[in-house]
């Protein structure tokens, strides 16, 4: 989740509102408040004063910046939420934003609002473009689902229209660039059109934010006007836009960045969108909105969940101090969330807010008393008393990826083709090295092998673990299966050898294998046998490795080996 | 073939031994002897002044030089011997210049046959002319020609033309006298007249020149004598007869009572033993192996699951919406062939379904959005072990129950010193009717003591898709100091009631490979899996 950086005097000046003197913050402190947030200090700048702190929930993207870390503090301190009063405004909006028709096929919502009387500093553009950027990447999902603008609001003339054009027939002066172009050419050329033209491919008509003028505001999602859209210190008129595709995440992003300007001392002055028909809002929607629902919930289901007795006075003071709103009945708690939030899913997330707000110091841990069996698995306790009785018998245990190479797993083993050299393999191969499950163990061990020239002889090594074979008659087109696979190589290495390992396991497991000549291309032939078992069922192969096997792997040293399936010894 | 090399070959150790020597006595010394030290030892004895050089004791001990050498040295350390005399003795031997000059001839020898050659026919001779017909080098001509018109052999005419005098040249004598004689086999400088001497000094190799026929090398000859000490010992061994020595105990010697007039040789042994490498776990398998003895220890029953998932397994039972970041392409791994499971289990897949557009019976809300059921049946390498515990939370698990798997996954990370594309998740679950927040820390607790052997420990908030709430169990370990040991939290209901749970369940995950990486003593995660034999045989592992 989001890394973002903040600013030791930002964070303090949110703290204090309009108090006049600054509370300095020490480290100590900010690990504490930290935790209000899941936040995590990542690291920091003496110097700079500068905090990179890393938030980890991704259903709280209001926490994502400076104002909202500072607002979470600043509730838990007073003990409750101040009210956002453009929430009732006392006349209903001036300024309109009109949705023309064809929207809803490319990208339906925008809400909007205006700031008015905070002058932007410096840190806090940084935080508004940071904002920007967050809540459009990861919120936004890349500005697929939601993107935002800013803009001056002194060279706007209302009402603005957001519709939707031929991407030759509108040109503007994009954001980072010089001169006039057609929003084709803005895909064609500009990084952001580069970037984020995929979000518009294969639509004939593309969002565009004009004002009454005609002049272009921006190319929604891609690139905002040069002229208009870009914000500079000591701005003190903003207009604010959010456009998307899901409107409850475009209602809230809109309501975070208003909650983020109103606390830096902007005046919000909300706008009316003028939607072609109706939405789920209706057709005139007020930006920004307070859509959170009251939620009843019964206190027993909260002292429950957090093994605590509490009363409704607790409860409540818990959740005030969160930024909720609360009424209690009789046995029952009434909660709405504050407007920057829209993560009430299940009552359950109430009560880890309780939780947060009161401190995890506040529940003493409890042991879980209830009595419970512990035990392995049969094919643990199978692959245990394999791995003593290889270890027993002198073999060094190693532990391999299971992400392997097609070329080692099957081309190195002579294998390509055949029954023994399928395959699940990786869609999206990021790395040939690591872009196949292996489907048998003796590979993994060869790669040890490999490596190890100038490690003393002879090497006997085993390796118990699992590795996947396609299986199309199965489910999910391959079966996990735990293998046990060991090779001894050194000058004189033979045949008899590992026969007497692989029959001396059996001896041990008091199971009966018969053994059937085999001709598999990893191995000699006449010097490679199947593993049978008694009723038939294929247990594994061993043998002398074929000498080109060895080569391919660049070994100078004779290498016989077995591997047996233990999830059919198992049975 | 192989040297016969006594048990305390390495020189360094041979040390601590010459320390202590002034401390023992004669005869524990020549216990500790070595077959080869008592062979030179008698033929010191069997002198009458104890005096040799090696050479003779070559013939008296018939042993090979490279032993002689090896025994004195050892006899020289103890103090046995010492070095009377060392006399250097300059030997001249033939270069495989000079071997080639006794086969063709050299420069001075063809250059006098020449010109006399062309007196007998009269041609005139340039010195371009001899070197052409010799194929000889110009500054080897050069030097043979001085040297020849100097002893009046040869004489310079008008136009460079070359004259025989008849007159003879004993440096070309001597020359071919040398050649024949050091054929025969390297010999003493001092063996050789004085103008012998000089020629072979004028030819011999020397820095800046190697193309020389003669090469004069020091040889150095070392008078040895017995010390006091020396002498003892070999009077004793003459004594005692050096034939009842053996350095191995055989069935022979036992079963014919042989062993009973034998001495057996004593052993330095202070000395390092040999290397073996035994059959021995993978140390980090057996860190996990220990881990494992933990939990079922707790009363936690091991859980197993595929390699190969369903997304509907991996993520959508556990409440992770589809359109969660973390299932992006570009962070799990997807089956190239089948991509979809022929099937999705019911009636799991309609609950979780609803579960995630409405909240279906779980009194959530849901995501609110459209649940694809072609997404949830794409298979994927498994990206996290709770994968496992989803499969067993819908296969009646027992109430109270505790679960643990210790399971192989993937991640589509970029591979470095702290990412690996394969690694063990160690999670599991509890489920009971006792089962809430705070008993979900002393949970956590008691992992903190046994797993990592930590008194104090930190809860802090944490954010899990489906676990709420949710904790990160933070630990003083002994030796690490403040470290995360792990995530986990109470199974939203979202994830427990679609799959037929209806009672409090934790789930929780450690996050133990860099506990792993200080007991193992390394600092990279690759070297978890590393193909270095040597390294894994070394590493002695957790105790």
């Amino acid at each position: 989740m989001p890394t973002i950086t903040i600013f030791r005097q930002d964070l303090e000046g949110l703290l204090s509102g309009s108090a006049k003197s600054k509370p300095a913050v020490t480290l100590d402190q900010l690990d504490e408040w930290l935790m209000l947030v899941k936040g995590e200090l990542k690291g920091q700048n003496l110097e700079t004063g500068e905090f990179r702190i890393e938030l980890q929930d991704s259903n709280r993207p209001d926490l994502w910046c400076c104002e909202g870390i500072a607002r979470q503090i600043r509730i838990k301190q007073a003990g409750m939420a101040a009210p956002y009063n453009f929430l009732s405004p006392r006349k209903p909006p001036t300024k309109q934003v009109t949705v023309g028709p064809g929207t809803e096929q490319v990208r339906p919502y925008v809400a909007a609002c205006t700031a008015t009387g905070y002058r932007v500093t410096q840190e806090g553009l940084a935080q508004l473009i940071q904002t920007q950027e967050k809540l459009a990447d990861i919120f936004g999902r890349k500005r697929r689902t939601v993107s935002i603008g800013l803009y001056r609001l002194p060279a706007i003339e209302f009402p603005v229209s957001y519709e939707v054009v031929k991407p030759d027939s509108a040109k503007f002066t994009p954001l980072g660039m010089d001169t006039v172009m057609t929003l084709s050419e803005m895909l064609l050329v500009h990084p952001k059109g580069l970037e984020f033209g995929g979000i518009l491919a294969g639509h004939e008509l593309v969002p565009l934010l004009r004002d009454a003028k005609g002049q272009a505001l921006s190319f929604p999602p891609i690139i905002n006007s040069r002229d208009i859209g870009e914000v500079h210190v000591d701005d003190d008129a903003l207009f604010v836009e959010v456009t998307g595709t899901d409107l409850p995440m475009v209602m809230l992003t809109l309501n975070i960045l208003a909650a983020n300007l109103a606390d830096r001392g902007a005046a919000i002055e909300p706008i009316q969108v003028v939607y072609p028909s109706k939405t789920e809002l209706g057709q005139l929607v007020v930006t920004p909105q307070d859509l959170g629902k009251p939620r009843t919930l019964s206190l027993s289901t909260i002292e429950q969940a957090l093994g605590q007795p509490l009363d409704a006075r607790e409860v409540s003071q818990a959740l005030k101090s969160y930024g909720y709103e609360v009424t209690t009945a009789k046995g029952e708690i009434t909660v709405r969330l504050p407007l920057y939030r829209h993560d009430l899913m299940h009552p359950m997330d109430v009560v880890e807010d309780v939780a947060i707000s009161r401190g995890f110091a506040d529940f003493s841990p409890v042991m879980p008393s209830q009595f419970t069996v512990g035990g392995l698995s049969r094919i643990e306790i199978l692959s245990d008393r394999v791995r003593d009785l290889m270890v027993g018998m002198g073999f060094q245990e190693i532990i391999s990826n299971i992400l392997g190479s097609p070329q080692l797993l099957c081309d190195a083993m002579r294998l390509n083709g055949t029954e023994w050299g399928r395959l699940v393999q990786v869609d999206n191969v990021m790395s040939q090295t690591f872009s196949a499950l292996r489907q048998w163990m003796l590979p993994s061990l060869l790669r040890v092998e490999a490596a190890s020239s100038r490690a003393f002889y002879p090497h006997r090594l085993f390796e118990a673990g699992e590795v996947a074979q396609p299986d199309p008659a199965h489910e999910l087109g391959s079966r996990t299966v735990m293998v046990i696979g060991a090779l001894m190589a050194h000058a004189d290495a033979h045949f008899s050898e590992i026969h007497s390992c692989l029959d001396t396991l059996f001896y041990y497991l008091n199971r009966t294998y018969s053994m059937e000549p085999i001709q598999h291309p990893s191995f000699l032939e006449g010097r490679a046998g199947q593993i049978v078992l008694d009723d038939g069922a294929m247990l594994g192969v061993i043998g002398e490795l074929h000498p080109e096997v060895l080569e391919r792997w660049q070994i100078t040293v004779p290498v016989v080996a077995f591997e047996v399936d233990l999830t059919k010894l198992a049975g | 073939m192989r040297r016969p090399s006594p048990r305390f070959a390495r020189q360094d150790s041979l040390l601590p031994f010459i320390d202590r020597l002034t401390r023992v006595d004669i005869s524990s010394l020549i216990d500790s002897l070595h077959p080869l030290e008592i062979k030179v030892l008698s033929a010191f004895g069997s002198t009458s002044d104890g005096l040799l050089e090696a050479e003779q004791l070559a013939q008296s001990t018939a042993l090979e030089a490279s032993q002689i050498s090896m025994a004195v040295e050892w006899l020289l350390a103890k103090s046995l011997l010492a070095v009377e005399k060392e006399t250097v003795t300059p030997i001249v031997s033939l270069t495989k210049i000079g071997e080639q000059y006794f086969e063709k001839y050299s420069p001075i020898e063809r250059v006098l046959s020449v010109a006399r050659e062309a007196a007998t026919t009269g041609k005139r001779l340039t010195i371009q002319d001899i070197q052409s017909r010799e194929g000889l080098d110009p500054s080897d001509v050069s030097g043979a020609i001085g040297c020849l018109k100097k002893e009046g052999a040869l004489l310079i005419v008008q136009g460079g033309c070359l004259e025989s005098t008849g007159r003879p040249s004993p440096t070309a004598e001597t020359m071919r006298g040398l050649l024949q004689e050091l054929h025969a086999g390297p010999r003493e400088l001092t063996a050789f007249s004085d103008s012998q001497q000089r020629v072979i000094q004028t030819h011999a190799v020397k820095r800046g020149n190697a193309k020389e026929p003669f090469r004069v090398d020091d040889r150095v000859t070392r008078l040895l004598k017995l010390t006091a000490a020396g002498m003892d010992a070999a009077q004793q061994l003459s004594r005692q007869g050096a034939g009842e020595e053996v350095s191995q105990l055989t069935p022979e010697l036992l079963k014919e009572g042989g062993w009973r007039t034998k001495r057996f040789r004593k052993y330095t042994i202070s000395l390092r033993a040999p290397r073996i490498a035994p059959g021995k776990r993978h140390p980090y398998r057996e860190f996990l192996d220990s881990v494992k003895t933990k939990l079922v220890s707790m009363g936690f029953q091991e859980m197993r699951g595929a390699l190969v998932e369903t997304e509907f397994w991996d993520m959508d039972a556990l409440f992770m919406p589809q359109f969660h970041p973390a299932r992006d392409i570009h962070d799990v791994y997807f089956v190239k062939d089948p991509k979809q499971a022929k099937s999705l289990a019911e009636p799991f897949l309609q609950r979780v379904r609803q579960t995630h557009e409405n909240g279906g019976e779980t009194g959530s809300t849901g995501w609110g959005y459209r649940f694809d059921v072609e997404r949830a049946a794409r298979l994927v390498l498994r990206s996290q072990g709770t994968a496992v515990s989803a499969h067993t939370l819908a296969s009646g698990p027992l109430v109270p129950g505790k679960y643990f798997s210790i399971a192989r996954c993937f991640r589509y990370d970029q591979v470095d010193a702290t990412h690996a594309t394969d690694f063990f998740q160690v999670e599991g679950i509890v489920l009971g009717e006792d089962i809430n927040f705070r008993t979900l820390l002393g949970l956590l607790n008691l992992f903190a003591r046994e797993v990592a052997q930590a008194k104090e420990v930190k809860f802090l908030p944490a954010y899990f898709p489906f676990t709420e709430p949710s904790v990160e169990l933070h630990v003083r370990h002994p030796r690490l100091g403040w470290m995360e040991l792990g995530g986990a939290g109470l199974f939203r209901p979202e994830v427990a009631i679609p799959l037929g749970v209806n009672v409090p369940v934790i789930a929780w995950g450690l996050g133990l490979d860099r506990m792993a990486m200080v007991a193992l003593g390394i600092h990279d995660i690759r070297e978890l899996f590393t193909d270095n034999l040597e390294l894994i045989r070394s590493t002695r592992g957790a105790v």
